[in-house]
């Protein structure tokens, strides 16, 4: 990738995450399902990790987790930590060829996802733990599981294929 | 084993990183600093979001709900009819109550000059049930200020900026309450049991009696969180444990938490 692409990859996500993060935080944490809010600043990172964008997914992941985390009461941090993590993780999924959009079965990428939705909420509270707060177990978390990891099933080709028509990206092909 | 150099490097840097971490937490500065931060670098986005989205919202809402919405509005109407006339009846009753505290000089929880305020977001997140205020430091209102509305406690405020604060709901599961009861006055510990949970009440004594629908009120002991007096939950079931000299209960809030516009700061800080 040459430098003006990149540069235009970097706006490109800039304002992405930033309209990503202001739907969040003003539209979805109004339209809770079953009491639950779904979070995708953590879907974010893991589409872009597995649409093959680099350790820039994983600055993607912290970014918009520390833009989310400004309007959380929870300790600052803890999104960006679980941002950071999916994003690492997603990367190493494309890095070996899973999840590839183009590639691999339709049903693979919404799979990961839904365990994404699934496991990311225990990353928070495993990373709540760390900042001495014991208390995030105590919401509703199997709901906010669940219902994380049905919606990210359910959003996460749409989402896949919109960012690489918008941005570019494409898994690197093996 | 010797352990080599790199991986020797990585794991002192790891807990460097993680004793710093913990450190900055426990100081928050650095993290409130960084806090206000992205909440300027966000402001942009949200209000393109906002002006996009607010009218869409709007238009769908009203579509669907119109109907809702005319009923709704008749039940205020009629709402705001009792309440004018609980309020000219009260507003005798204070007067002699009033008078009388003149005399007695007993604490009168009326008194307590507040700040009303607009609920201007809830909490986006699943781990923590927390609402923003309009008004904050510069309106007075100081972390620790019990909130009020909707006919009972909502919470208490945590932090303030300039002119914003953020209150902790009553339901949040690092909220607990003292409240009491009953012609004893006994007093037991509300948790708060996380967000769409409700509130949990443990370690009553048997000789307390508590019936469901049973209002508590918050607890007037020296050293509470609260002003004494105020409605905080209704208790919505009991459980009792065979042969225990104690027993349990699950209360809701008084106050409608679901439908927050404006609120009540109570300008009271806890005595010391």
């Amino acid at each position: 990738m040459g430098a003006i692409d990149v540069s235009r990859l970097l706006a490109t996500l800039v304002v992405l995450t930033g309209l990503l993060v202001a739907v969040q935080v003003d539209v979805l944490s109004h339209v809770r399902i079953f009491g639950v809010v779904v979070m995708v600043v953590w879907l974010w990172p893991l589409v872009l990790g597995l649409l093959g964008a680099g350790p820039l997914a994983m600055v993607v992941g912290a970014v918009s987790g520390l833009c989310f985390d400004a309007h959380a009461a929870t300790n600052f941090g803890l999104n960006a930590a679980v941002g950071c993590a999916v994003a690492a993780v997603a990367l190493r999924l494309e890095r070996n060829g899973v999840g590839d959009i183009d590639g691999a079965a339709w049903w693979t990428a919404p799979a990961l996802a839904a365990v994404g939705g699934v496991v990311a909420p225990l990353l928070l509270i495993v990373a709540g733990a760390f900042t001495l707060d014991f208390s995030l177990w105590r919401g509703s978390l199997m709901t906010t599981m669940v219902v994380n990891g049905v919606a990210f099933a359910l959003v996460s080709r749409p989402l896949l294929v919109g960012t690489r028509i918008v941005t570019g990206l494409a898994p690197a092909r093996r | 084993m010797a352990l080599s150099p790199s991986r020797r490097r990585a794991i002192t840097l790891s807990v460097l990183a993680g004793v710093t971490a913990v450190g900055l937490y426990q100081a928050g500065g650095v993290g409130n600093g960084v806090r206000g931060l992205a909440g300027g670098v966000l402001r942009p986005f949200s209000w393109a979001v906002n002006l996009v989205a607010a009218p869409i919202g709007h238009l769908l809402a009203g579509a669907v709900n119109y109907s809702d919405l005319v009923s709704q509005n008749q039940q205020l109407r009629s709402q705001l009819g009792k309440a004018q006339l609980a309020a000219g009846v009260n507003s005798g009753a204070s007067q002699t109550l009033a008078a009388l505290d003149a005399v007695l000089h007993l604490p009168f929880i009326g008194s307590t000059p507040s700040v009303v305020a607009q609920v201007v977001s809830v909490s986006p997140t699943n781990f923590a049930a927390t609402v923003t205020l309009s008004k904050g430091a510069a309106d007075g209102l100081l972390p620790g200020m019990p909130v009020v509305a909707n006919g009972g406690v909502v919470g208490r405020i945590i932090t303030t900026t300039n002119h914003g604060a953020t209150v902790r709901l009553v339901t949040d599961a690092n909220s607990s309450l003292n409240v009491t009861f009953g012609k004893q006055a006994t007093t037991v510990l509300v948790d708060g049991r996380g967000v769409n949970n409700g509130l949990a009440m443990s370690g009553i004594p048997v000789t307390a009696p508590l019936t469901i629908g049973q209002i508590l009120l918050s607890s007037s002991l020296s050293g509470s969180t609260m002003p004494g007096g105020l409605p905080v939950a209704k208790v919505t079931s009991i459980s009792v444990t065979p042969g225990s000299s104690t027993y349990a209960a699950t209360v809701s809030p008084v106050a409608d938490l679901a439908h927050l516009s404006f609120v009540d700061v109570l300008l009271w800080e806890p005595s010391t």
